[in-house]
């Protein structure tokens, strides 16, 4: 995992291009997905938070999986649910203190921020570089 | 890594791995009723029969239900031969004796041009398969709250002595993972009720949006140490509370303070 997704709410605008970004990308036999991805009010002017999935290093939503059902991708660095594994029970959705694993009630299922397979669409979209996917190691020089 | 032959196409495949999950993962269809990921395969409803064969076996065949058969070297599969198709339909005219009214397995009789069961249908159907899909999913959950009971015609899913179970936790993964929907629950946003036992719901202070029942967020603080504090607030709560936390780091550096929420 040399790959690193980095947010950055100062350069943010609130154009929300990534939430469609997300939703187009993830759409399965046309129906569109939910957003992973929201930018919301971060409370002063000007300021906007594309809140998304951090990908804890000890996160809440793998310890409350009572079937293991969602697991760390080593390649892309993202915590992944199994869908066909992932019973419903709603564990993860109640227990990430981010709010960053939902329901999908139009797809009847419980998604997550999965980083796109290591390519991220919302990064690619994004007009002011808020969001970026580079090289984790890039960014320490 | 070995080969095999899957309806004569070459696919490769771990050796022990079970064939269903080869045939899934290549593309390869059969029906499946009892099947689950999440739990370790049944093969109780035996739709998922195919044909197998290899060059040493000088031509002799064999019917396995794929989802426990181990796959070995050579191994030549048929997923949807002459007896392949006779034995599902065998299978389903007796799921349809015994769950004549199910649309699940009414559809699924129908692709394979099946009516109605040429079997006597059981005096009091209902939906129920006992495919145990949703007494193993809680078995791997580790309530275990509901069981298969009682033997023969009067097999069923039920609570211990049919009393509301006192290891049920309200999580609904029996009722929503049933493949025929013959689990039945209520859940009005304060409260559910399921299996004869009602839950109270913890609900969003803000949004009033229901998140999980009370007694399945008290056993992941006890069991899997996610703190209390985790459960007081809603999926969107959530999210709104870490814009404003991310405000207020963003803030030490304006000359300007968080807005207080709308």
């Amino acid at each position: 995992m040399n790959m690193r997704f980095e947010v950055t709410p100062n350069l943010c605008i609130g154009c929300r291009t990534c939430e469609l970004a997300c939703s187009f990308t993830h759409t399965i036999e046309g129906k569109q997905a939910r957003s992973r991805i929201y930018p919301l009010d971060g409370g002063l002017k000007d300021l906007w938070v594309p809140v998304v999935c951090l990908q804890c290093d000890d996160p809440a939503c793998v310890k409350s999986c009572l079937v293991d059902a969602i697991k760390f991708n080593v390649d892309t660095g993202a915590y992944e649910i199994d869908d066909e594994v992932c019973v419903r029970c709603m564990a993860c959705v109640a227990a990430c203190p981010f709010g960053c694993s939902l329901f999908d009630s139009h797809q009847n299922r419980v998604v997550k921020c999965d980083l796109c397979g290591g390519d991220p669409a919302c990064a690619k979209f994004c007009p002011t570089q808020a969001l970026t996917y580079k090289s984790a190691l890039s960014h320490a020089g | 890594m070995i080969n095999i032959s899957i309806n004569g196409r070459l696919v490769q495949a771990e050796e022990g791995e079970f064939l269903l999950t080869v045939m899934k993962r290549n593309g390869f269809k059969a029906p499946a009723l009892c099947h689950h990921e999440a739990v370790e395969p049944y093969g109780g409803c035996r739709l998922c029969m195919v044909e197998i064969s290899k060059p040493q076996w000088k031509g002799w065949k064999d019917l396995v239900v794929s989802c426990l058969y181990p796959v070995s070297a050579d191994l030549e599969v048929q997923t949807d031969s002459e007896a392949v198709i006779q034995e599902r339909k065998t299978v389903l005219h007796l799921l349809l004796a015994r769950n004549p009214h199910t649309k699940e397995i009414k559809d699924l009789a129908a692709e394979y041009g099946i009516v109605r069961s040429k079997y006597q249908e059981v005096a009091e159907p209902d939906d129920c398969i006992l495919c145990a899909i949703c007494t193993r999913i809680c078995d791997a959950m580790g309530f275990s709250a509901i069981s298969l009971v009682n033997r023969g015609h009067g097999r069923e899913v039920a609570p211990p002595l049919n009393e509301p179970p006192p290891d049920c936790t309200g999580c609904l993964a029996c009722a929503l993972n049933c493949p025929t929907n013959y689990i039945k629950y209520t859940d009005n946003g304060m409260t559910r009720e399921i299996w004869g036992k009602t839950f109270e719901m913890l609900r969003d202070p803000q949004t009033g949006m229901p998140t999980i029942t009370r007694v399945f967020a008290e056993y992941l603080t006890k069991h899997r140490e996610i703190p209390e504090e985790y459960f007081g607030l809603g999926d969107e709560s959530h999210r709104k509370r870490t814009a404003r936390n991310f405000g207020k780091i963003a803030a030490w550096t304006r000359e300007e303070t968080v807005r207080e929420e709308a």
